[in-house]
């Protein structure tokens, strides 16, 4: 555990190796504060470990965990405000709170909630009903860009939350406005609480989703599809968030798997708010360990 | 009588008395929901870079004006009552009131005045639904002299708010006397025998009755409470103190309005003054031909108004 804050972004083996250490690290540390609290989405908290390990390690995301209220900082917007377990350990190893605050995830006086909540520094607005972020989102580039700021809006959202009608409002006042401004994140681990998006092959199986690249770019987005848990991929969709030359949104939908990196929960039904016990917890411990394979 | 003709309506009113307030100041936003008035007009013509449209998307309406709100602007949305209510509800509990932004929904068609356009248009439950809000300030003024007051009063409070408009036609209260819009409440006719608690419309309702039943030798004083979160209980119960008996006149369904929040507030203060509640059963309302044949159908108009009072004080 490192309290600072690390810019690589040289794309260098080293580099990467390093983050999938953090990687590794925010979903161990993910695990045992779901263990401890006996609650937490896990799943949903792997399916988005290495893209927020980019944006907060791999210098994508400007902020100071010192200030996390700068005025010039990149605004991010947790949407799927369940993923907020996966983005406390960051906040805290950043420096935005202290570490220990972690050890408390849901008990009595502390702040970091099941979902993210407002207030917690680091967290920009409440989330945890689904369809809220990009709304705001919307108003918040608004303003960026009326008052010509250099600093970015990125929403960080579910594929399973693009089923609330809100987002595509948003949606088609975003592509109308053609924010610049405005990077969207599509966790697509293909799941929601119950169903897959995609399959459909169960009772709880949602209508699909597909072709959401598509979608967007009929409400006039930028889209790029990348392989969410590559940090190659990553870096290479984000390289020129900075410049863009298109005046349109963006939107990043990022192919995920649900409790990636544990081969007890990956990709499989019902683990949306379960935490692992018993044999699959001693499993996803031994695989999380440094050293294990990736 | 204090009525005089229709003048402005008391959105558009507000509107005007809005209209330098967001000029002189640029961190000033209007988000409409395609929903225009003759006033909003001005806006888009003089003001264009503080205003937007969003199209029929009140929940986008909302999220964004608390995006913007977030990023330091204070925002009006317009849209009508029932839509920017309990459309974009969520919206307004998380987004505006959980986060306890300075956005200003403005609804207009209050109650019944959308009246033959069905239980689609018709906001009779906004009172309810809304004051369950936490941080949330309502208004529901009975006239344009209390809506063009509200434009500065607004801009000024910081909380989420709601203001409930009615439509266009309601003759002025106000035009010739000092209010102190502020208090959230007016004694709008002082009276010894009863006070009617109303809000809205039916405010011009309550002095309506308010005279019929001087006639039978009634004294009954009118109390206009045009904010109605929070309530400014202790002017209230200063009205009320010598008062034997209280009434409140809603234009909207009983569960959870007007009558229920005074309501509330005797049994909080341990008040045990007699107290008939008159508003809307709990329907919905497919009747056409009006708002006044709505009203009769229901009980309020001033004929069943009179009535019940009477009835109730066994005269």
């Amino acid at each position: 555990m490192q309290a600072s804050v690390e810019r690589l972004h040289d794309g260098t083996q080293e580099a990467y190796r390093h983050l999938a250490a953090k990687a590794r690290w925010v979903r161990q540390t993910v695990l045992e504060m779901a263990v401890k609290a006996g609650s937490g989405h896990v799943s949903t908290a792997f399916s988005q470990t290495e893209l927020l390990v980019a944006l907060y390690y791999g210098g994508i995301l400007r902020y100071d965990p010192q200030n996390p209220k700068w005025a010039g900082r990149d605004r991010f917007i947790l949407s799927k405000g369940q993923g907020g377990i996966g983005l406390y350990p960051i906040l805290a190893d950043v420096g935005c709170f202290p570490l220990a605050d972690l050890d408390n995830f849901t008990g009595r006086g502390s702040i970091l909630g099941v979902h993210a909540e407002w207030g917690i520094p680091g967290v920009e607005i409440l989330t945890g009903s689904l369809g809220h972020g990009l709304p705001m989102a919307t108003g918040i580039a608004q303003v960026g860009l009326m008052e010509k700021k250099d600093w970015l809006v990125f929403c960080l959202l579910g594929d399973a939350e693009l089923y609330e009608g809100s987002n595509w409002e948003a949606a088609f006042f975003a592509g109308h406005k053609g924010y610049p401004n405005l990077i969207c994140i599509v966790d697509r681990n293909g799941q929601g609480t119950l169903g897959y998006t995609d399959r459909v092959a169960g009772p709880n199986d949602g209508p699909r989703l597909e072709p959401l690249d598509q979608k967007f770019a009929a409400f006039g987005f930028e889209t790029r599809v990348i392989d969410g848990h590559s940090f190659a991929e990553i870096f290479e969709a984000f390289a020129d968030v900075r410049h863009r030359t298109t005046r349109k949104p963006l939107v990043v939908i990022a192919n995920t798997k649900k409790g990636k990196g544990a081969s007890a929960i990956e990709d499989r039904r019902l683990w949306h708010y379960r935490v692992p016990s018993g044999e699959d917890l001693e499993r996803t411990r031994a695989e999380l360990r440094p050293g294990s394979p990736a | 009588m204090t009525t005089t003709k229709p003048v402005l309506g008391m959105r558009d009113a507000f509107f005007e008395a809005l209209h330098p307030i967001v000029r002189a100041d640029q961190n000033v936003i209007i988000i409409s929901a395609d929903n225009g008035a003759p006033m909003l007009d001005t806006f888009w013509q003089t003001l264009p870079d503080q205003c937007f449209s969003v199209g029929i998307a009140e929940q986008q309406m909302i999220g964004m004006a608390c995006g913007m709100a977030f990023e330091g602007k204070k925002v009006y949305t317009y849209a009508i009552a029932p839509f920017i209510t309990l459309r974009c509800y969520e919206q307004n509990k998380l987004d505006m009131c959980a986060m306890n932004l300075p956005v200003v929904n403005l609804g207009v068609g209050a109650g019944y005045a959308y009246d033959i356009m069905g239980p689609t248009h018709h906001t009779a439950e906004d009172i309810a639904v809304m004051r369950a809000l936490p941080n949330l300030v309502m208004f529901s003024p009975a006239d344009g002299v209390t809506a063009a007051a509200l434009a500065r009063i607004s801009y000024e409070c910081r909380s989420p708010q709601y203001i409930r408009f009615d439509r266009a036609g309601i003759p002025n209260l106000y035009h010739d006397r000092e209010v102190e819009f502020t208090d959230g409440l007016a004694l709008t006719r002082p009276g010894r025998n009863m006070c009617i608690i109303a809000t809205g419309i039916m405010v011009h309702q309550a002095l309506k009755a308010s005279e019929r039943l001087a006639r039978e030798g009634l004294d009954v004083g009118v109390v206009d409470l045009f904010r109605l979160k929070p309530v400014n209980e202790d002017l209230l119960l200063q009205h009320l103190a010598d008062v034997p008996r209280v009434v409140t006149l809603e234009e909207h369904r009983l569960p959870g309005g007007l009558g229920s929040m005074i309501a509330e507030i005797f049994v909080d203060r341990g008040l045990s003054t007699p107290l008939l509640r008159l508003g809307l059963p709990d329907v919905f309302v497919f009747d056409l031909g009006g708002r006044e044949a709505i009203w009769e159908n229901y009980g309020l108009d001033v004929e069943t108004i009179v009535q019940r009072i009477t009835r109730w004080t066994g005269r």
